[in-house]
């Protein structure tokens, strides 16, 4: 089967839109804040959509190379926070300090891009 | 029938019994309403005056959870830990810090059994802003904001010179007993993440040596302060308060998140120096600010768990309980204090 058109971030733009332009203007109080949070986590998922798998390898082929062996990003990641637990890691070991750094940096092009320093941003 | 239309007919029984006739409400609202406590505003027809109070009560049919059973935002439900402070030890605490100068809510009612309305406390309300973002942006707030940075550091010096003597409800919570809940927080959390380990580990090897110990308000932040054109009028919020470590409100007060639009690190509004300068002036003891330090970036880190357990905050919840939109969103700002955390740890400044 083809793949489906309007795609889900075309219904999810679209759903935005109206609850941002239409909706929001009119409320006011508990509803309109509430709203407005629901605007902004439909646009996680938009941006989700568009940056989460190939921030996901990136993160697998990192922890890879951290824990030197490969496997799933999920359970790489519940090793390495494991191994730092256990004090195999440095606090300041540059290698971990920038993974974890290049993580952050990408969940909050995903959740909150306006968080990063005014370049990221955008 | 509304929460509203349940509440008003007890709460009027209430004033009446407590204040004096008729006791009549005027514009009862919902301000918040947390997991287990809600916050509501309204006016009391006393004798001839027209009273503004605040309402913060557990209602009785949420004071049947066990402590822990419903993780919310606040520390003090972390499993194994009973509920933050409230209702007449609440009211002790207020009238401690209001001896002791602080700017804190007046009690008027401590609540009783015979209310029927749960456990809690009515206090006068004090007109002005709490809204973050508001006190950071409004032009109206110009003048204020100016001496907000230290305004908070007198009145924490303040706060931090409150007699414990007779409050021995306040839980004794040290660094390394504040870092032994926040690991409980997060092993309840089960979902262990670099970053998190990263940061708890940080905190254990770097624990103050030698710190103070007195009365912490334990949530002292931009967003629990009442603020006027005239500066802070109350300080509000005092359920995670304890005997620890005072550099600890200082460095939460600085903390990323409560700066709300504003770019300064205290609150969005101030300096650090601002605020150690007028700490010490009113006599609240020297301020290390590498101590001051430890605990903003414990306080990223204390953050970061309190959205993971926002985020998962319906495990363990009964079947088919809803969650909120802002609930979920909060679990995803985890990331903010982490990079956060990251910044001020390998930060070239001292």
């Amino acid at each position: 089967m083809p793949a489906i058109k309007p795609d889900a971030p075309a219904l999810l733009d679209a759903a935005i839109d109206y609850l941002e332009r239409e909706l929001l203007p009119t409320l006011d109080g508990y509803h309109r804040f509430q709203c407005r949070v629901t605007v902004n986590v439909l646009a996680q998922v938009r941006r989700e959509l568009a940056l989460a798998p190939g921030h996901a390898d990136a993160e697998r082929a990192r922890l890879a190379a951290l824990l030197g062996h490969p496997g799933e990003r999920d359970e790489l990641s519940r090793e390495l926070a494991a191994r730092i637990r256990a004090g195999d890691f440095a606090l300041d070991d540059p290698a971990l300090l920038a993974h974890l750094r290049q993580s952050l940096i990408e969940a909050l092009r995903i959740s909150n891009p306006k968080w990063l320093p005014e370049p990221e941003a955008g | 029938m509304s929460e509203r239309d349940d509440l008003q007919p007890r709460l009027e029984a209430a004033v009446r019994r407590h204040l004096g006739p008729p006791g009549e409400i005027r514009d009862l609202v919902r301000l918040t309403g947390g997991a287990t406590k809600a916050t509501w505003s309204f006016d009391a027809v006393v004798g001839a005056d027209r009273v503004p109070l605040i309402l913060q009560q557990t209602p009785p049919e949420r004071l049947v959870l066990a402590p822990g059973v419903a993780p919310g935002l606040a520390p003090g439900l972390a499993p194994g830990r009973g509920p933050g402070i409230h209702g007449a030890r609440e009211a002790a605490l207020l009238a401690a810090a209001r001896r002791a100068g602080v700017p804190a809510p007046r009690v008027r009612i401590v609540l009783a059994a015979d209310d029927d309305l749960g456990e809690g406390i009515i206090t006068e309300r004090v007109a002005g802003e709490t809204l973050g973002r508001k006190i950071n942006t409004d032009a109206r707030f110009a003048a204020a904001r100016a001496g907000l940075a230290a305004r908070c550091g007198s009145i924490l010096a303040s706060i931090h010179r409150i007699e414990p003597a007779d409050l021995d409800f306040l839980a004794d919570q040290p660094a390394h007993v504040q870092l032994a809940m926040y690991r409980a927080i997060a092993d309840a959390c089960d979902h262990p993440l670099p970053a998190v380990e990263l940061g708890l580990r940080w905190v254990a090897e770097h624990l103050p040596r030698a710190p103070r110990r007195c009365v912490v308000h334990g949530d002292f932040r931009n967003g629990n302060l009442i603020v006027g054109d005239d500066g802070v009028r109350c300080v509000l919020d005092w359920e995670l308060a304890h005997l620890g470590d005072p550099m600890l409100d200082l460095g939460w007060l600085c903390v990323k998140t409560w700066r709300f639009g504003g770019s300064l690190p205290v609150g969005g509004f101030g300096h650090r120096d601002e605020l150690f300068a007028a700490y010490e002036r009113a006599g609240g003891g020297p301020v290390d600010p590498a101590h001051v330090r430890f605990w903003e970036a414990f306080g990223c880190i204390k953050w970061a768990l309190m959205c993971l357990q926002k985020g998962l905050g319906d495990l363990g919840a009964a079947p088919g309980a809803r969650r909120s939109v802002e609930a979920v969103a909060i679990g995803r700002r985890i990331e903010e204090p982490l990079l956060d955390f990251l910044d001020l740890i390998t930060a070239k400044e001292p």
